[in-house]
């Protein structure tokens, strides 16, 4: 370590910690629900790549909470694990049911364009240990992005039946992926002080980014958008079941080793 | 099943992976897949997750011509499949032992024809359990610039790789099984420890035959 530790304030340090929560949030849901197509997935090879997105999801969840970790000693699994919905701050995005494939694979484009936006940005974070996260996972997301790009493209331009189920799903998943933009408590703080991305700077690159792909290379129909979004303490009633068969196993036998 | 289904099943590649630039690509298994890219993108997935790489090929399995030496005594007119004039890489089977790859590319010969290029496999490679040839053109390559080898193979550096093999059948390894006598003698037959028979519950034994002889318990493993 050359770098002097950057000192946060308090204020910084509650903020960053809501923020670092949030994004874990995010990643250990849609991982739930990625996770959820193991055996049921269209063909073997796209079971073992979305386990495999599942699976770098979940292992950015672990990154972000392990920053959080060094800030405040929490426990990842605690977390992960024994928070009930109320204490969740993931977005109601995430939290939809995983619908059919084109549902899945065109929530996992939208986040993963997302996701790989946002890192790029945040690897130029003066807060060391999260540049040196965002720079590891922006690998897999850039990677994981080609995939589901592949996926809505296919889709999109496949038959009668695979164009209309993708324009159903952007439909239904549009009206909610705003939510994925509303800051933390205290995020303009952090962004000021360059230890965050800005966050309107990240929005305007990924809607450069999806818009053309999903209208003009995919011939899809935008959604009206812009519907004001609530905060990231407002779910949808389907993560209160998806935490309860979440969490049974930990529930149910929390002093079990893991292997 | 009387009613006969036609084949919905995508086409088949086959998947070629090479370890470091300087190593030959190997052929590790195929996936199926509805276009080249697609084809590079699940392959990315199955095969080297884990595994180092540096870059991989799909090739469809309608273009490559294949044969062991017995299939070119029986067909010898293999010899003479017809093709386009092209660079065909050769590939050759050299051992039936199990492993993760099983065939290893050793060179690019000129040839009119796959027939040919099959024909100059088996002169130069005489001993080969089997041939393999594709033509250059057949070739679906994952890009070299770094930010693709950044994405696709550099993460597997992070995770932990082991072979197949390392993990144990639940309970104990099949060699352990072996040593204390506790694989079946036949094919057929019910495990046994010894002369016992051994139960994969506790509950499938009778009261009397539990007092006999110990039932093996799980191990709880940090």
């Amino acid at each position: 370590m050359t770098a002097p530790a950057l000192i946060l304030s308090d204020v910084q340090q509650a903020a960053l910690i809501r923020k670092l929560t949030a994004l874990a949030d995010d990643e250990i849901i849609l991982a739930q629900r990625g996770g959820e197509w193991t055996g049921h997935a269209p063909i073997l090879e796209e079971d073992i790549a979305l386990a495999n997105i599942a699976q770098d999801e979940l292992g950015h969840a672990g990154m972000y909470l392990e920053l959080r970790r060094a800030l405040d000693g929490t426990d990842a699994d605690a977390l992960a694990f024994t928070r009930s919905a109320d204490e969740f701050t993931s977005s109601r995005f995430v939290e939809l049911p995983k619908g059919d494939w084109a549902f899945t694979m065109l929530r996992q484009y939208l986040y993963d364009a997302y996701e790989a936006l946002w890192l790029d940005a945040a690897r130029k974070s003066t807060y060391e240990p999260l540049a040196e996260v965002a720079n590891k996972a922006f690998r897999e997301e850039r990677f994981h992005l080609q995939h589901t790009a592949l996926w809505v493209e296919r889709l999109a331009l496949g038959t009668p039946e695979s164009m209309k189920r993708t324009q159903d799903a952007l439909n239904a998943l549009w009206p909610y992926v705003g939510q994925l933009w509303q800051p933390v408590e205290g995020e303009d703080g952090l962004i000021e002080a360059g230890l965050l991305p800005d966050l309107n700077a990240v929005k305007t690159r990924w809607e450069g980014l999806i818009v053309p792909h999903l209208t003009i290379q995919c011939g899809l129909i935008l959604p009206p958008g812009g519907a004001a979004q609530p905060g990231r303490d407002t779910h949808t009633e389907y993560l209160a079941p998806l935490l309860d068969e979440m969490q049974s196993v930990y529930r149910a036998h929390p002093d079990t080793p893991y292997w | 099943m009387t009613d006969l289904q036609p084949d919905t099943q995508w086409p088949r590649w086959e998947i070629f992976k090479q370890d470091t630039e300087k190593r030959p690509y190997q052929g590790v298994g195929s996936v199926h897949a509805g276009d080249p890219d697609h084809a590079l993108l699940t392959a990315r997935n199955v095969f080297v997750r884990r595994p180092a790489a540096v870059s991989l090929w799909a090739v469809r399995e309608d273009d490559i011509l294949n044969a062991t030496p017995e299939e070119v005594g029986t067909h010898p007119e293999v010899l003479d499949t017809p093709g386009e004039t092209d660079t065909y890489h050769v590939g050759i089977k050299k051992t039936h032992k199990r492993s993760m790859t099983f065939v290893d590319m050793v060179e690019s010969v000129e040839a009119t024809g796959p027939g040919d290029a099959l024909r100059q496999a088996r002169e130069q490679h005489a001993d080969a359990l089997a041939w393999l040839v594709f033509p250059d053109s057949a070739i679906a390559r994952t890009d070299d610039d770094p930010g693709t080898v950044e994405s696709w193979f550099a993460p597997a550096k992070d995770k932990t790789y082991k072979q197949q093999q390392y993990y144990g059948v639940i309970g104990k390894h099949v060699g352990e099984l072996k040593r204390e006598g506790r694989m079946p003698r036949r094919a057929t037959e019910e495990p046994h420890a010894g002369d016992h028979k051994v139960y994969d519950h506790p509950h499938d034994a009778s009261p009397a035959e539990l007092q006999t002889h110990e039932v093996q318990k799980p191990e709880v493993q940090k």
